[in-house]
């Protein structure tokens, strides 16, 4: 029961954040009737996922048969949905795909493809005019933030590089780096001659 | 088989919580209690049960393994909490039919529905659970929530459903039932016989209504007795899950 009442509040919250998107519920709307097992090996635990025009149905137990079913440990599973490419995640041996994979694959698009419409949302609670003003504000803020991080980042670095000599510049590591790779290749070429000097003495000693 | 007859010209007498009343009059007094608790059902519901309800209605739904196309009866549907899930299972090939023999509940469910844009493959009919108007093997699932326990001839009623679910259809019964741990029964008791009226009495200004649903409650056959009276009408691998210490069970059978 505790594990049914995790899965309705996380249901209920997934769903809204669904309708945020105004393409998720069309593109589940194509998914509808379809029954994806998630059995997760360690820990084990089981999940099913029924997308439909509404959202997703997520239950502990069902009764029919899954289209799909993905069989991983839990890391595989996390892994999945951070990835960008999924189909690595997918080949790797601890993972094991049984069925109609295109059904978990289109899921898996329309969760990676959200893009939450928060302003909307807002809207409804705090009426247009003060949501448009707060939106602006918080887009303000945001630009001021980032900016401001990747001026601290740039000061920063030419600081420990430049100024403390803490730490090595970019473009000095760059041709540190190129020198050695360059004695490197020197010291290999040098190892060629000697090695073909040696057999051509050999060669001259026997004749 | 709750039935007692009184001499040989007497009408049957059936338990109306703990009273005994003619056959003929509990149906009646069944439906003078859900008349008076239709309007604050779904807020009843949540307050009595704290909200579990909800959990073990979803249950009941994981257990039906309703896909699309099936075509699903909801008996004593009540509000519609069934109906609505089932619903959205079904999908536009399929049908639910949401039965309640009381048309108050029916017509609350019906307005629930509809206000939540329910609508489309789903049909509101007014039922008697025993008598079900609707011709053999037609039903892929069959379930009846929080409502057999106030049928009079329970026998029937479940003969009834098997009639018209086709072969390999399964019947769901939610129903409240006998707590499997001693201890949570007499919390149980001094929760059901205090604490339900109060609230009724506070909420609905109704105790009468919820003193009758903590007694049928106790009225109501016990998990083994259910199943028995699923096999003897004819079901088949009959098997039951007690949820909140037996508090409730979902009683499942296949048609053979």
């Amino acid at each position: 029961m505790l594990l049914a009442g995790l899965l309705a509040s996380v249901e209920h919250g997934l769903n809204r954040i669904l309708r945020m998107d105004s393409t998720a519920l069309p593109r589940l709307a194509a998914l509808e009737g379809k029954v994806i097992a998630i059995d997760c090996v360690q820990p084990a635990l089981q999940l099913y996922i029924l997308p439909d025009a509404d959202g997703l149905m997520l239950a502990a137990h069902w009764e029919g048969e899954a289209d799909c079913t993905l069989r991983a440990p839990a890391g595989s599973l996390v892994q999945l949905a951070l990835a960008k490419d999924k189909s690595a995640v997918l080949h790797s041996p601890q993972v094991q795909l049984h069925g109609d994979s295109a059904v978990l694959l289109d899921l898996v698009a329309v969760l990676q493809d959200l893009e939450l419409d928060w302003e909307y949302e807002l809207s409804r609670w705090l009426g247009p005019v003060p949501t448009a003003m707060l939106a602006g504000h918080l887009r303000l803020r945001a630009r001021w933030t980032r900016q401001g991080l990747a001026r601290f980042s740039q000061n920063l670095s030419e600081y420990l590089a430049e100024e403390s000599r803490t730490l090595v510049g970019r473009r000095e590591a760059e041709a540190a780096f190129s020198e050695l790779d360059t004695v490197k290749i020197d010291i290999e070429r040098l190892e060629a001659r000697i090695r073909r000097l040696a057999r051509s003495l050999d060669t001259s000693d026997n004749a | 088989m709750n039935d007692q007859r009184k001499g040989e010209h007497a009408e049957p007498t059936t338990h109306f919580g703990f009273k005994d009343v003619p056959e003929s009059q509990k149906a009646k007094k069944v439906a003078e209690v859900f008349h008076s608790v239709a309007a604050k059902y779904d807020l009843m519901n949540d307050v009595l049960s704290g909200g579990m309800h909800r959990l073990w209605k979803r249950f009941t739904i994981e257990l039906s393994g309703v896909r699309s196309g099936n075509r699903v009866l909801d008996i004593a549907g009540g509000t519609g909490d069934l109906a609505a899930k089932f619903s959205r299972l079904v999908g536009p090939t399929g049908q639910v039919v949401l039965a309640d023999i009381n048309e108050s509940m029916l017509k609350v469910g019906r307005d629930r529905l509809l206000d939540r844009g329910v609508a489309g493959n789903i049909e509101f009919v007014q039922a008697d659970a025993e008598k079900l108007p609707f011709p053999d093997n037609h039903f892929d699932c069959v379930t009846i929530a929080f409502g057999l326990r106030n049928v009079t001839h329970k026998d029937e009623a479940i003969r009834s459903m098997l009639r018209v679910l086709k072969p390999g259809g399964r019947l769901l019964v939610l129903e409240f039932s006998k707590p499997t741990n001693k201890l949570m029964s007499k919390a149980y008791d001094a929760y059901s016989f205090a604490f339900m009226p109060l609230a009724g009495k506070l909420i609905t200004n109704d105790s009468e209504s919820y003193r009758y649903l903590a007694e049928s409650i106790r009225m109501h056959p016990d998990q083994e007795t259910l199943k028995a009276m699923m096999v003897d009408a004819g079901f088949d691998r009959v098997t039951y899950h007690n949820m909140t210490s037996g508090i409730v069970a979902v009683h499942r059978g296949i048609k053979p």
